[in-house]
């Protein structure tokens, strides 16, 4: 008896041992350049100082200004787009598909088995290729949706999955219209799915170099900038910027994370 | 509800977002077949039927070293992904308590940075005069060269890009798993070898096979880790296929090197699918 309980603690802290070795190995390389954007030895910032000044070289630069403006605005675009069809395609799998949900929902969960350059390539392929379209801002949210959409159709699909349809009815037979029923009843419920999606689309969008890159053409993102300075060296900018967006991601996570147990903790 | 006007809520739900990937995704990838079966010259499309470019690629050593490459990184990536996620999903499932929500968001924080800003910080640890290398340095220990512009270094990025996303696959499919099968089976007497082989495992193989596959397919595709971090002999195939559609302009050629690709994705996920035998895997349909 006694030695089985020591194989299980064993077993436990082996199991353990990975998961904080993952961790760190995970967050190690995110605190290092945290330190390197901060540091005035950028390639071996030990022991830590305080120097700001690859952030102002960031903030002044116009390149990552305007690169930043256009992500923005795709990733804005993307995450409202992608979240809007990945809500349509959930409620549809889930409420509307009968039979044929498997083959709808492997359907919608098809553009995570391509990958991201072989989406922007053959977006590409069609538009300018055969269409003979130049590149532009709306084919690059198009392709960023395509890809973005099964991530927020699965977030959507796990939250909505014990979703009780029977209160949209409930609505619908105290006397309210199908759309009310959903802004006032469903959306409130559902509202941390819906969230987790948008955040995750814009983050995917803001972040992903290779759908935007082939869809693009000279328009710079913050990734294409990145990358293309990347091939110069690495400068404490890009730490910098890689900071930034790290520390906002973090953030959202933080938002998503309250957001989801203030659900969970809410009567339903 | 009258039954036109539930048809016509159903048209709505299903068919907007199966046009928009209809009309976004199939159509696109239908263009990239066509395109590998024309020509380019002088960086220019040449609109003749032919199957040169698949010869070029099955005949050329180069392209065949480089897929090659590719394959046995993409397997090696995902073995070594599946047997480290695994443990620590089932930690978390197993022993997080009301902190499982923090260890999978905390997943998520590098899986959302964008692949171009973790290369930057994996190239801040594995450089020349990275963290690892440059702590050994100041210790008067020699550098590591194997995981500068290596397949080594390729490797770990690799594990480190998509660590966070076989994690998470094999922790949702382990939170849907009911723990009490476990003890039940080592209840009745089985060993903690068999209760894994014969119960946690198979029960689990169909999350177990999306991990895997979810890291496999960008890996096998993968062009940018390979152009920062493998160095002279870490070309493989994305990264060479991405070079047909930049410097060297010949986009129909990069067209084919797609098509093998995206062929080899459905052939990896067709195998393991008819590998996964649904029952089994605990599977009854999706219960409504």
């Amino acid at each position: 008896m006694d030695s089985m309980s020591l194989k299980d603690f064993a077993a436990k802290w082996t199991m353990g041992l990975i998961l904080i070795t993952a961790y760190v190995f995970l967050y190690m390389p995110i605190v290092h350049i945290l330190f390197a954007s901060l540091s005035n030895h950028p390639n071996f910032p030990y022991p830590p100082n305080f120097n700001p000044k690859s952030y102002v070289n960031l903030a002044t630069n116009s390149i990552y200004q305007s690169a930043f403006v256009n992500s923005l605005i795709i990733a804005s675009c993307t995450a409202v787009l992608s979240t809007v069809m990945g809500f349509l395609a959930t409620i549809g799998v889930l409420r509307f598909a009968g039979k044929r949900a498997l083959f709808y929902a492997v359907f919608f969960a098809g553009p995570l088995f391509v990958s991201e350059i072989l989406l922007g390539i053959s977006s590409m392929s069609l538009y300018y290729l055969v269409f003979g379209l130049q590149g532009n801002m709306v084919t690059a949210i198009i392709a960023n949706s395509v890809h973005c959409f099964s991530f927020c159709f699965l977030i959507m699909a796990a939250m909505l999955y014990k979703y009780d349809w029977r209160m949209n009815e409930a609505a619908i037979v105290c006397g309210a219209t199908p759309f009310r029923a959903f802004l006032e009843v469903m959306l409130p419920l559902t509202w941390s799915g819906i969230m987790g999606s948008l955040i995750v689309a814009f983050v995917l969008a803001l972040n992903g170099l290779d759908i935007s890159f082939y869809l693009l053409g000279a328009t710079p993102t913050m990734p294409s900038v990145a990358w293309g300075a990347l091939r110069y060296g690495v400068k404490p900018e890009l730490y910098a910027l890689s900071t930034i967006i790290n520390a906002a991601v973090f953030l959202a996570i933080i938002v998503l994370f309250l957001k989801a147990r203030n659900t969970k903790t809410a009567p339903v | 509800m009258s039954e036109p006007n539930a048809a016509a809520r159903k048209r709505v739900f299903l068919y907007i977002p199966t046009t928009f990937l209809v009309l976004f995704f199939v159509l696109p990838l239908v263009a990239l077949v066509v395109l590998s079966f024309w020509q380019t010259a002088n960086y220019k499309i040449v609109r003749d039927w032919t199957t040169l470019n698949y010869v070029t690629l099955a005949t050329e050593s180069a392209y065949i070293i480089f897929f090659l490459r590719s394959l046995l990184m993409a397997i090696l990536v995902s073995v070594f992904l599946v047997v480290v996620a695994w443990p620590i999903a089932f930690f978390i499932v197993r022993f997080g308590g009301r902190y499982k929500l923090i260890f999978s968001l905390l997943l998520a924080v590098p899986f959302l940075s964008g692949e171009v800003l973790r290369l930057i910080a994996l190239q801040g640890m594995l450089g020349p005069t990275g963290l690892i290398n440059g702590a050994l340095m100041r210790l008067g220990a020699a550098p590591l060269r194997f995981i500068m512009y290596s397949n080594s270094a390729t490797f770990i990025a690799f594990v480190y890009l998509y660590l966070p996303m076989t994690v998470t696959t094999i922790y949702l499919s382990l939170l849907n798993f009911d723990l009490r099968l476990a003890s039940a089976a080592s209840a009745c007497g089985a060993g903690r070898l068999r209760v894994f082989s014969e119960v946690i495992w198979p029960l689990n193989l169909s999350g177990t096979m999306i991990g895997f596959l979810l890291s496999f397919i960008p890996t096998l595709s993968a062009s940018l880790a390979p152009r920062f971090l493998g160095g002279p002999n870490g070309t493989l195939y994305g990264m060479s296929m991405a070079q047909q559609f930049g410097e060297s302009g010949t986009w129909a050629l990069g067209a084919a090197m797609g098509v093998v690709l995206v062929l080899f994705s459905i052939a990896a996920l067709v195998i393991l699918s008819l590998g996964v035998n649904l029952r089994r895997t605990g599977f009854t349909g999706m219960e409504r």
